[in-house]
């Protein structure tokens, strides 16, 4: 609704401004892998995606309509929220691994994100490990590596908007490290698979696919 | 039909009707020809089948849709979701799997935004390491 200033007016004549204030859109950002991502998934018949991040609407429904695929949404980003409220990480790696009780060898393709980034080196590599095995010969990794040592003060949600671009959005979360990874920290962490594709982005991140052979 | 806040059910729901649940129900519900509208009210814990279903409350339990799975703002699901389409408000809380795996589909298929359907052509080789590391327009 329109304020109208009136000379003379006190203060509390003026109307509240009611209107909402619309959130700011998320930026959009154009991918080179995630093209790639979606092509090698596309190969595979009825494939099945793990997506470690929260739930993003959108996400599913555009691997749904794309690919007709399963999806097993596994937010391990609470995990280590959980964790890092307590500051204390003993015992993260044991329940992030915990919570991938699917079958050896039964998932297509992992939706990563930028979840290394929070975790410790111990925690990392055991989940690299547990989801190495659980990917299918042939299956794809797709993930995001910080290049810069700083406090990370939000997690963030990427949403899919085409085949080539996403969007993201920030969340809260409880302040912790981001941990480094060299690329040869990388491919060591994830041993037994082989990188596909690394491009690294003006933003200093590394956007990875990773494929097990 | 619409059953309300004060009721509590345990057992086997079946109908032939829409249906909308502010109560609780514990058991099974069927409606394989209809809607199914759980309100911001209703609590399930069941297995749940119908048509269409639309959370806007709490489910525990697997949920199957022969067309549509729509969970709201603020609506709840721990539970694996089976239907060829799926939606999933910012705000609501889902836990679980989601199969949208269509019969017959083939590999390659891959459906585009427009709707079309075309044969996906296989991913360029892969390169044998890193790719040079190109700085994109991104972020």
């Amino acid at each position: 609704m329109p304020v109208t200033f009136k000379w003379g007016a006190r203060k509390g004549d003026i109307p509240p401004d009611t209107t909402p204030v619309p959130e700011p859109a998320a930026a959009v950002s154009t991918s080179k892998v995630l093209p790639r991502v979606i092509s090698a998934l596309a190969q595979r018949p009825s494939p099945v995606l793990l997506d470690l991040g929260p739930v993003v609407g959108s996400n599913i429904a555009f691997f749904g309509d794309r690919l007709a695929c399963k999806i097993h949404v596994e937010d391990l980003y609470n995990e280590v929220e959980q964790y890092a409220r307590k500051a204390n990480r003993d015992g993260l790696a044991a329940s992030l691994v915990g919570r991938l009780t699917h079958p050896d060898e039964s998932i297509d393709g992992v939706l990563c994100w930028d979840l290394f980034d929070y975790l410790d080196n111990a925690s990392g590599k055991a989940l690299a490990t547990r989801l190495a095995t659980l990917l299918r010969p042939g299956g794809v990794l797709y993930g995001f590596f910080g290049t810069t040592p700083v406090d990370l003060l939000h997690y963030t949600r990427f949403a899919v908007a085409s085949e080539s671009t996403f969007r993201q959005k920030a969340y809260p979360a409880t302040a912790v490290r981001r941990n480094v990874l060299l690329t040869r920290d990388i491919n060591r962490m994830f041993e037994g698979l082989v990188v596909a594709e690394s491009v690294l982005l003006k933003s200093s991140t590394r956007e990875t696919l990773f494929r097990k052979p | 039909m619409n059953i309300g806040k004060s009721v509590i059910i345990k057992g086997e729901l079946s109908g032939s009707e829409d249906l909308t649940i502010e109560g609780q129900v514990e058991g099974k519900i069927e409606l394989r020809q209809n809607v199914l509208t759980i309100g911001p009210n209703g609590k399930i814990k069941a297995q749940v089948f119908a048509k269409s279903i639309i959370v806007q409350g709490e489910v525990h339990g697997n949920v199957t849709a022969s067309e549509r799975v729509d969970i709201r703002d603020n609506g709840s699901v721990d539970g694996d979701l089976s239907a060829p389409r799926v939606a999933i408000a910012d705000g609501a809380h889902f836990r679980g799997s989601i199969d949208m795996q269509r019969a017959g589909a083939k590999p390659g298929e891959m459906k585009h935004g427009d709707g079309k359907t075309t044969e996906s052509k296989p991913a360029p080789a892969a390169t044998a390491a890193h790719s040079a590391g190109t700085p994109t327009p991104v972020r």
